[in-house]
């Protein structure tokens, strides 16, 4: 992120140690919070807090009030904001093994796949599985955040099966927020013909434009793409 | 107002939502999203039950 002439960290980065701070001031808060005694309570003991000095049961009352409830409300929300803008990036989709096949082939230079040549042609800068995925998983509606903690669960309790299979029909508008009433896009009569029953789904673009990602065969363990796919050997 | 545990609980929650910031795993995502988040929740409930009965000892309420 550049401002003037200034380099500034990336905002996930913020976030971040943000959180980290936040976590760590909550539990010090905490900390303290447990090492007061009633008899400190109870005597007329002064606190100085900089400039300002407080009665002791006041100053017990403000550390329960910041360590157990306005920090804990600061950690939560910056933690979630960092549960949904990290998992717009790849890495982060990368994170499961089962996306491991995708993102091997997004980002092999000899793939043919959609996804591989958007990747490979810079079309999609960054966060390249986010912009082709919007409309489900975290980052989606609230149907869609609910079905990515549905993943969450699945993945790490291990209910799934290889190779993952997508539940839903995939949304042409993942495509068409891009290349619909481009020039190029135009310039093609079957888009023009099929125009409706692409904006209704009724025909998929992956019907002329091939595969976005490996076929299902390929990536099931055992296959003979598999290994070279998990990133264990090289083509 | 003793609230011991409360703090303790605290304590867990902020240790579950660091280590998820730092280090975002699925894993660490299903502990803050699943264990750390109402665990921050019945915190606030138990610190906010304890304020309610002293106010209400001293007629405040």
């Amino acid at each position: 992120m550049k401002l003037l002439a200034l380099e500034l960290p990336a905002l996930v980065t913020v976030v971040r140690v943000l959180g980290v701070i936040l976590g760590l001031l909550g539990v010090v808060l905490c900390l303290r919070l447990l090492r007061l005694k009633q008899a400190d309570l109870t005597s007329a003991r002064v606190v100085k807090l900089g400039f300002v000095a407080l009665p002791a049961v006041a100053f017990y009352k403000l550390l329960a009030f910041l360590g157990l409830f306005a920090v804990p409300v600061a950690a939560v929300g910056v933690a979630n904001y960092h549960v949904f803008e990290g998992t717009r990036e790849v890495n982060s989709c990368n994170q499961c093994h089962v996306m491991t096949p995708l993102v091997t082939d997004m980002r092999d230079p000899h793939s043919n796949t959609l996804a591989a040549r958007h990747f490979r042609n810079h079309w999609i800068p960054e966060q390249q599985c986010y912009h082709c995925h919007t409309d489900y998983g975290l980052n989606g509606t609230l149907e869609a955040k609910m079905d990515g903690y549905r993943h969450l669960a699945r993945y790490t309790t291990g209910t799934y099966k290889e190779p993952i299979v997508q539940r839903n029909v995939y949304s042409n508008s993942n495509c068409l927020k891009c290349h619909d009433g481009t020039p190029r896009y135009l310039t093609v009569s079957s888009h023009r013909t099929l125009a409706e029953r692409l904006q209704g789904n009724e025909v998929s673009c992956l019907n002329c434009h091939g595969w976005a990602h490996p076929t299902r065969a390929q990536r099931t363990p055992g296959s003979p793409d598999y290994n070279r796919l998990m990133g264990k050997e090289k083509r | 107002m003793n609230l011991t545990a409360p703090a303790w609980l605290a304590i867990l929650a902020f240790a579950i939502t660091t280590a998820f910031v730092l280090h975002p795993t699925p894993y660490l995502m299903l502990a803050f999203a699943f264990f750390a988040q109402p665990l921050f929740l019945i915190v606030a409930i138990l610190y906010f039950r304890r304020v309610f009965r002293e106010l209400r000892e001293k007629e405040v309420m």
